[in-house]
């Protein structure tokens, strides 16, 4: 089934390539001419949406397909939360979850719909070259320029429904082995075209994406733009949202843009015209086509498209969120844009969506932004200043501010963390190598990049230091290595028993840790 | 028959002024008759209990008692306490106001808070020196809500989280000592500041607090009494803080803050003309000339301790002129203090009663006449290493001091047989320090012994021309003696231990390195002197298991013992840990004839009970590691020499 659907979307793709090979010069100044609420090329968003003039979206796309399944995050199963004892079975269950065959279906027929109505399309070029000089060079242009609008935005739809046909191929790479589905989860990839390769690809694919990032810096002398790119290279560094709430924008002063929630939803927004490979930035993409053949290793073909309009007057763009009544929305009263389609992403993904990533530390926070997530897991566990309210806080004087406020709140002392008297003390070291190891597990997995690195490190350290790790137990489970549940059993009797037995005839009183049994000695 | 009739027809309450009036021993007071016993049992407040056998029936004997004091009480645990409070109808408890727990190191957090929640008048509570103690024990102390008076000196566990505990759960404390409670920083001392508005008293000696926390004291309207010895993060800023603050402050210490300057503690002054006490010993080099100005505003200002700082004459003569009502004067290693200086001080200060002139060598007779002429009511002098103060001196001292409780002349090598003669028509005398003044002999001690009968300290270290003469006088006439120290008085033997035995009262007696006294002579001290608790001897070579062997079966109240570099076998020495029910601290350096066999099972069988041992480091691996953490579990602490 995957292969004929990778090859379906090869062929779909055909025809884009003969489109692209227009010339585009003339076709942003008619962009600009036509409509606003079009994105012209070179606007900064490549990084996005896409640098080839061909994949603008405009606001008047028509909204398709409201019985189709989103590739929803839902679908996904973290393989942290199924225990040990039932692994089997749960993996079993969450298999034939995530297989639905309704939905596919759907998925199935609507992209069938989409290919007619892309044949049609194509079947109008045709139509059209067959009748020439009857219309005017610029009509002719501007027609040209619309039917590839359609069909852009309808490869696109197609290519994000196909998409979500694979959550269930994904999760049968994630059930054949716990650990690699954890990685790949965490690191936010949906291993988009998931040919069984995963856990290979992925880094490399990091990497290179990396030198590349390093090579546009030296190439390309624009700040602004650099900085852009770095943002993305962290994943979202989160709130470019909440940044430009101070900003005071005239209304008119900039172009307003809305895109479809599909668009925002859809995992990527590059595809590689030959093998159909999804990308989320258009960098990535140019690295990866080097595979296609020579002639994409030009310095020419890697390096970013030039800007045209660097000597046109910009116009500011801010963002529009399609959800009707929200307040990023373009016809709420108290309008406030956002600034770029990643803060539009984000923003409809966190205020819109499902909170689908729970933390596979704490089990109770949500996420619907998978950077976020990591964000949180980078300090989950690490909120050990607690209130006897209940509250947790990261930090101490935080705590304490918070107690000094509130009448009657004490900082809680954790239950029972074995002091070295309950339980010999190889006890306590296996426990807490367990959870050093287990976190850097974790760590490893969700960040390959040697930034992250050394944060892993720190996140070792900070397990050490604290001998009261109360989180331990839950990484345990989270990582399910059950390797380590043989060390946490007392290797041997507890030591101070054993000694007053030895002293028993001595002795009046029972041992310290013995308090209940003393009355029985008297 | 006849009394016992006499004092039925008494009614308790005169019963309970007669009490009243003989204000000595009341034990003996109590064995008298029924009557007596029974009104002193009902009449009692204070406890304070040696042994945990009779603990039970004594508290429920005396159903009375408000403050019970358990820090001589060996073995004091979680068990223990689970079955006092378990047993019966537990009366005692409800009256209890005030729990010394203090070296209690063998109780948990689980037996402490089962302890404080079962005194629900429960006012004070002193757990200091448990050096274990944490936030959990921290806890437990928060569930005493009326609390008012608390010392945590050196539970050195407790952070931030515990203190904030105790600020929120016992909010009316007053009293507060946070003393080598290193983990405690300017957190917690904020949050208490916060919470605990009542506080007269607080104590953050050595803590590694800084100028952030004097910010938040100064918020507390009542402080009275702040001492912050040691802190040595604390400045000028901080001070400054205070000058606005705490308002009814009468005290203040800032000895050995090495970061406070004369003009920190001018800012304090000023904003305190009230002041009362104020220490500031060894943080200051020299006193400016802003702050002797200061001082002079400082009208009520009793105690004055500038211990280590360089002073004038002048400076001297601004104290005597404008602190008329000085009570006491520290002016302990002093640079510059000279015998004007001193005279122009007592000269003004005539209602002093301590003088600290400890290692002010220039000092000389005149001076100390001087003192004795302008300050009758003394009752407190030191001049330890005062080498220039002779016969001339003293005489003038025994002359008009006759109120002298206190004098201190170790390592003043200008006393003799003459001056201790002179000396001892101080007869209120109560505490002698003579250690090292090797002019002294038999008859200068006799003088002491026929006069000074009140004597209870008595300090003959290294006074190597005492024998057995002085110290047979001494048994008959100072026979309220309760420390004696004859450390390397090596003229003495067996006879004048035996005379020592006589004093029936000795509790700490020093007797390191003298080599001739042997087995006989502690035997008799063990037999007679039923309330020694201290026993120092050291290098005491021909002391064998005989003598040792007494001490094991009669010396029942001994607290701690020091037998480094003795003559014990094996055998005895087990006997001897194991008999003696009280013994909390033991040194156990170089016993050439233990075995590490014998040394493990004589810590075995004192193991739970003790909670001090010194051992020899050598020794530190050859031990079972499984001793050493049982005895770390039940709070016993191991010093490695």
């Amino acid at each position: 089934m995957l292969f004929t659907q990778v090859t379906l979307i090869n062929r779909i793709l055909i025809p884009r390539i003969e489109f692209e090979m227009n010339p585009t010069g003339s076709l942003c100044a008619n962009n600009w001419a036509r409509s606003s609420s079009l994105v012209p090329p070179g606007n900064g968003l490549q990084t996005n949406l896409s640098l080839d003039p061909s994949s603008f979206f405009g606001v008047g796309i028509e909204t398709p397909f409201k019985e189709i399944n989103q590739p929803s995050p839902t679908q996904c199963v973290i393989p942290g939360e199924s225990k040990k004892d039932v692994k089997i079975t749960d993996q079993e269950t969450s298999k034939l979850q995530d297989w639905d065959p309704s939905a596919m279906l759907n998925n199935l027929s609507f992209l069938e719909e989409k290919i007619h109505q892309l044949q049609d399309v194509v079947h109008m070029i045709v139509n059209k070259k067959f009748q020439p000089f009857e219309q005017p060079r610029e009509l002719v242009t501007q027609e040209q320029q619309l039917i590839t609008a359609d069909l852009t935005s309808i490869i696109v739809q197609l290519i994000s429904t196909a998409g979500s046909l694979l959550p269930s191929v994904r999760n049968t790479v994630a059930n054949t082995s716990p650990l690699i589905g954890q990685l790949s989860q965490l690191r936010g990839i949906n291993l988009p075209f998931g040919t069984g390769t995963s856990s290979g690809i992925q880094p490399q694919n990091n990497c290179e994406n990396k030198l590349f990032d390093h090579s546009i810096q030296n190439d390309v002398p624009n700040k602004c733009e650099m900085e852009q790119n770095h943002n993305m290279e962290e994943h979202e560094h989160k709130d470019e949202e909440d940044m430009e709430e101070g900003e005071n924008l005239p209304p008119g002063s900039y172009e307003i843009l809305q895109l479809e929630k599909e668009e925002i939803l859809a995992p990527h927004t590059h595809f590689c015209t030959i093998c159909g490979k999804g990308f989320k930035r258009d960098a990535n993409l140019r690295m990866h086509m080097r595979g296609h053949g020579d002639e994409y290793k030009t310095p020419a073909a890697l390096a970013k498209p030039h800007k045209e309009t660097g000597s046109e007057p910009k116009l500011i763009k801010r963002y529009s969120c399609p959800y009707g009544g929200c307040k990023r929305n373009k016809d709420h009263k108290k309008f406030q844009p956002l600034k770029t389609i990643l803060c539009v992403k984000n923003h409809y993904k966190r205020t819109h969506c499902d909170k689908s990533y729970t933390c596979s530390r704490c089990h109770t926070k949500k996420f619907s932004v998978i950077a976020d997530l990591k964000t949180h897991e980078k300090h989950c566990g690490k909120d050990k200043w607690l209130c006897s309210c209940g509250t947790t806080f990261s930090r101490k004087d935080k705590l304490f501010g918070h107690i000094a406020l509130f009448q009657g709140h004490t900082p809680a002392i954790p239950l029972e963390e074995n002091k070295g008297l309950a339980e010999p003390p190889d006890r306590c070291d296996a426990k807490e190598n367990s959870t050093m190891v287990g976190s850097m597990n974790f760590c490893f997995g969700s960040n390959p990049s040697s930034e992250n690195g050394i944060d892993n490190m720190m996140d070792v350290k900070g397990n050490i230091d604290d001998p009261i790790n109360y989180f331990s137990s839950l990484n345990f489970e989270g990582c399910n290595f059950g390797a380590f549940n043989e060390f946490s059993q007392p290797p041997f009797e507890d030591s101070d028993s054993s000694f007053s037995f030895l002293m028993s005839g001595s002795f009046n009183y029972a041992p310290k840790s013995g308090g209940e049994s003393c009355s029985d000695n008297l | 028959m006849l009394s016992e009739s006499v004092f039925c027809l008494l009614t308790e309450d005169l019963l309970i002024r007669i009490l009243d009036r003989v204000n000595s021993d009341r034990k003996s007071l109590r064995l008298v008759c029924k009557e007596f016993h029974r009104v002193e049992s009902t009449t009692r407040k204070t406890i304070r209990i040696l042994r945990i056998e009779f603990l039970l029936g004594l508290l429920q004997k005396y159903c009375n008692i408000e403050s019970l004091d358990l820090s001589v009480c060996p073995r004091i645990d979680d068990g223990a306490v689970s079955v006092l409070l378990s047993h019966g109808s537990v009366n005692w408890t409800r009256r209890i106001k005030r729990l010394v727990l203090s070296r209690a190191t063998g109780l948990g957090y689980v037996g402490l808070e089962m302890l404080i929640r079962a005194c629900p008048l429960l006012e004070a509570v002193d757990v200091s020196h448990c050096c274990g103690y944490g936030d959990r024990e921290a806890s437990a102390l928060s569930c005493a809500v009326r609390l008012k008076e608390l010392n945590m000196d050196k539970c050195l566990g407790v952070t931030d989280i515990g203190l904030a505990k105790i600020a929120v759960g016992c909010s009316k404390l007053e009293s507060l000592s946070l003393k080598w409670c290193l983990e405690i920083s300017d957190l917690g001392i904020d949050l208490l500041s916060k919470k605990c508005l009542e506080l007269k008293f607080l104590d953050v000696s050595y803590l590694k607090v800084t100028s952030e926390s004097l910010r938040s004291i100064a918020s507390l309207l009542k402080l009275e009494v702040f001492i912050m010895v040691g802190c040595y993060l604390v400045d000028d800023v901080g001070l400054r803080f205070l000058e606005k603050g705490c308002p009814l402050l009468k005290a203040i210490d800032v000895s050995r803050c090495n970061c406070v300057s004369p003009s920190g503690l001018l800012s304090v002054i000023s904003g305190h003309e009230g002041l009362e006490q104020m220490d500031a010993r060894y943080c200051l080099s020299e006193l400016s000339a802003p702050l002797i100005n200061g001082l002079k505003n400082l009208n009520h200002l009793n105690i004055i301790r500038i211990n280590g700082v360089r002073v004038s004459d002048f400076i001297l003569q601004i104290i005597g002129t404008n602190c008329k009502s000085l009570v006491e004067l520290g002016l302990s290693k002093c640079i510059g203090v000279t015998n004007m200086g001193i005279m122009q001080v007592v000269s003004g200060c005539g209602n002093l009663k301590t003088l600290d002139l400890t290692c002010c060598r220039s000092i000389t007779d005149v001076a100390i006449s001087t003192i004795a002429n302008s300050c009758p009511n003394l009752a407190c002098l030191k001049l330890e290493s005062c080498d220039m103060v002779t016969e001339v001196g003293l005489y003038q001292l025994g002359l008009s001091c006759l109120m002298l409780e206190e004098l201190d002349l170790t390592d003043c090598s200008g006393v003799n047989d003459i001056a201790l003669k002179y000396i001892s028509r101080c007869s209120e005398l109560v505490r002698l320090k003579l250690g090292l003044c090797t002019n002294i002999s038999d008859i200068g001690l006799a003088h002491i012994a026929c006069n000074c009968t009140k004597l209870t300290e008595l300090d003959l270290y290294r006074c190597v021309r005492i024998g057995d003469d002085g110290l047979a006088a001494l048994a008959t006439g100072c026979n309220k003696l309760t420390m004696l120290n004859l450390s390397y008085c090596n003229r003495m033997t067996d006879t004048g231990l035996k005379c020592i035995s006589n004093l029936g009262e000795l509790s700490d007696l020093e007797l390191r390195a003298i080599p001739n006294i042997t087995s006989i002579g502690i035997k008799a001290v063990a037999i007679n002197c039923k309330r020694l608790a201290n026993l120092d001897l050291k290098h005491c070579e021909k002391i064998n298991d005989s003598g040792f062997w007494a001490l094991a079966f009669y010396a029942q109240n001994l607290l701690q013992i020091n037998m480094s570099y003795c003559n014990v076998s094996d055998h005895v020495l087990c006997l001897l840990m194991s008999n003696l029910k009280r013994l909390q601290d033991a040194k156990l350096v170089h016993l050439t004839n233990v075995t590490v066999q014998g040394l493990e099972l004589a810590l075995r069988s004192c193991c739970g009970r003790i909670k001090k041992v010194k051992l020899q480091s050598s020794l530190r691996f050859s031990i079972s590691s499984e001793i050493l953490e049982t005895f770390n579990a039940r709070g016993c602490k191991i010093r490695w020499d």
